[in-house]
């Protein structure tokens, strides 16, 4: 079957740097995968719902507010705080 | 700002996502509200923690039926929730709970007006379609301080409905009347509250231009957050001329992620597709399917308010009305069902109650709650009638003053004041004050003999009589002098068409 993906472009997206040996490889290892589930796409099976899953409107939660934990409980579970805040490694998704 | 060329055509799709009216949050019972202090609204299942268990919302779910029935969508026997996963701090599981392949609203149209040529004059009409809406979690807030980022959960877990436009609007223009509308009509319905300021309705906007007459689709760009709606509109002015400059100079469009520079009103690139996520969607294994049964949506389409443009089009049909008071009522239902409530004790004159509503006591409302003016900059901005002094039937009352000629429209704005301040009935001002215009009948009966009988009108009466109608009016002057203005200007007409006739 034709390959259905880009190595280099996954690749990127797991941020991992491949060999060209490991690209082969796992190209061929992916194809394979591919070839399984391109044989379950053979089979004709709509968008479904899975009737056992299924609750009705009684499974529901009331809209009622109920306890909280606290910024300084919240806080104290994570690696590191401030401020009432947790502090994480600088992320930006901004004009930069 | 440039305008597109005429022929470019942009094609623009939204993605409104708005914070639904709860008490708690959509899979957890932790409260929500903007102003807490940080991470103070959170709790062990909006963190995802082991041994927690999503368990949806009620109330959220019924609001987003609410809103499928408000722009007459069709609402599915089923929806279900999926995980998006990706991994970014404002995410405390590492994946948000949404829906993907069956959401809880599915199609329907929200109407737009665009501007008219003037203020009194009505705008185009037209019809948006909606693709479908589903009933996600918002994320948590990140602030960036210095070389680190901070975490804020108080938004994590608020119940969001996406709304997602078909590809329909045609310009800035479009995409703002459509951001209006939908805003009204999820503040009507109490869907939503949709205070922009607060961060309750936030867009992405998708962008892509084609030549006019030519039916594929560009490649589009999608610009992400934007949190008002003058930046949609700014964001669509911007990215047009844009891509118009770059197919115009031989480049191509690239389909990217790009963000929204309020202050600077530019927009810029936040990822191309080379770096699209792969949100490996899968349906979430801890929140079972959920049946909506036909007796709730019959319950909630009780719930459906008139929509505001049908409300428009009866008071202009029906009622009457000059577009621009019926277009100020409609856009705040509170407001528009107080009208209507005048106009039932009073049902001769709506045009007169609406005048003083939209003008009189919209002006006074606000100036009483110290936002003057603030009312047409925004259709969202309702002003409480909760602390209204005047009552719709006392209004009606003083409208039927005026109709029965006991005082004039120039008295009836003093009385207006008056009542506004006092919240005493008209009758009982104009008493008070002695405005009560002359309808004693006997002694205006000698007056108006005495003018007829003076020489100087002879000529108008000659030409009444000959069939001049207008010339009546000038017996009505010398008979107003008389009176000091105080007699009823319908009982003088009557009075000397009598005489006359």
């Amino acid at each position: 079957m034709a390959e259905g993906f880009d190595i280099d472009h996954l690749a990127k997206l797991a941020r991992l740097s491949l060999t060209a040996e490991e690209k082969a490889l796992y190209s061929s290892q992916l194809n394979q995968i591919l070839g399984h589930f391109q044989a379950l796409a053979e089979a004709d099976l709509p968008a479904t719902i899975d009737d056992a899953r299924v609750v009705n409107e009684a499974a529901l939660r009331s809209d009622e507010p109920g306890p909280v934990l606290g910024a300084e409980a919240v806080t104290r579970i994570a690696p590191a705080s401030r401020d009432g805040q947790i502090s994480v490694p600088r992320v930006v998704d901004d004009e930069s | 700002m440039s305008i597109p060329p005429s022929d470019w055509e942009v094609v623009i799709g939204l993605e409104v996502h708005v914070q639904l009216h709860t008490r708690a949050k959509v899979f957890a019972s932790s409260p929500w509200g903007f102003g807490k202090e940080p991470n103070e609204q959170v709790d062990p299942v909006v963190l995802g923690l082991p041994g927690t268990l999503p368990v949806v919302n009620r109330e959220a779910v019924e609001k987003s039926i609410l809103f499928g029935l408000v722009v007459g969508a069709s609402v599915p026997e089923h929806c279900s929730w999926d995980r998006k996963n990706y991994f970014y701090p404002d995410n405390p599981k590492n994946y948000q709970l949404t829906q993907k392949d069956f959401p809880v609203v599915v199609g329907g149209q929200v109407e737009i007006e665009l501007p008219g040529a003037s203020r009194n004059v009505m705008g185009e009409h037209k019809f948006i379609r909606i693709h479908h809406a589903h009933l996600e979690e918002d994320v948590g807030k990140l602030s960036h301080a210095g070389s680190g980022s901070l975490v804020d959960y108080n938004r994590a877990g608020v119940p969001l409905l996406e709304i997602v436009t078909e590809p329909d609007l045609r310009s800035s223009a479009e995409a703002e009347a459509f951001l209006r509308s939908l805003v009204a009509m999820l503040t009507q319905a109490g869907v939503a509250d949709c205070d922009m300021e607060k961060g309750q309705l936030r867009c992405d906007c998708n962008v892509s231009i084609r030549r006019r007459g030519v039916e594929k689709l560009g490649t589009r760009t999608e610009t992400k957050n934007l949190n008002s709606i003058s930046s949609v509109r700014d964001t669509v002015i911007y990215e047009t001329a844009r891509q118009i400059r770059e197919l115009e100079a031989g480049r191509s469009i690239t389909q990217e992620t790009r963000g929204w520079n309020a202050e600077l009103a530019r927009g810029y690139v936040l990822r191309d597709k080379e770096d699209a996520h792969d949100y490996r969607y899968f349906p979430d294994p801890d929140i079972p399917t959920l049946k909506i049964s036909r007796e709730t949506v019959a319950r909630l389409a009780k719930l459906v308010p008139e929509n505001l443009y049908d409300r428009q089009r009866r008071y202009v049909e029906k009622l009457g009305l000059p577009y621009t008071a019926a277009s100020v009522l409609v856009n705040d239902r509170a407001l528009a069902e107080w009208f209507e409530l005048a106009v039932a004790a009073h049902p001769a004159n709506p045009s007169g109650i609406a005048n003083l509503v939209a003008n009189d006591l919209l002006r006074d409302l606000a100036a009483s709650a110290g936002t003057a003016g603030a009312f047409d900059e925004s259709a969202s901005a309702p002003v409480s009638l909760l602390s209204c002094p005047i009552k719709p039937a006392q209004l009606a009352g003083l409208v039927k003053l005026t109709d029965d000629g006991v005082i004039s429209k120039q008295q009836a704005k003093e009385v207006f004041s008056e009542m506004f301040k006092s919240g005493q009935d008209a009758a009982v001002i104009v008493d008070a004050k002695g405005l009560r215009q002359n309808s004693d009948t006997g002694e205006l009966e000698k007056i108006v003999q005495e003018v007829i009988a003076d020489p100087a009108v002879a000529k108008s009466i000659a030409e009444y009589r000959a069939g001049n109608e207008k010339a009546i009016n000038a017996l009505k002057g010398p008979i107003m002098k008389r009176t000091q203005g105080k007699a009823n200007p319908v009982l003088i007409d009557q009075l000397l068409r009598k005489f006359l006739g």
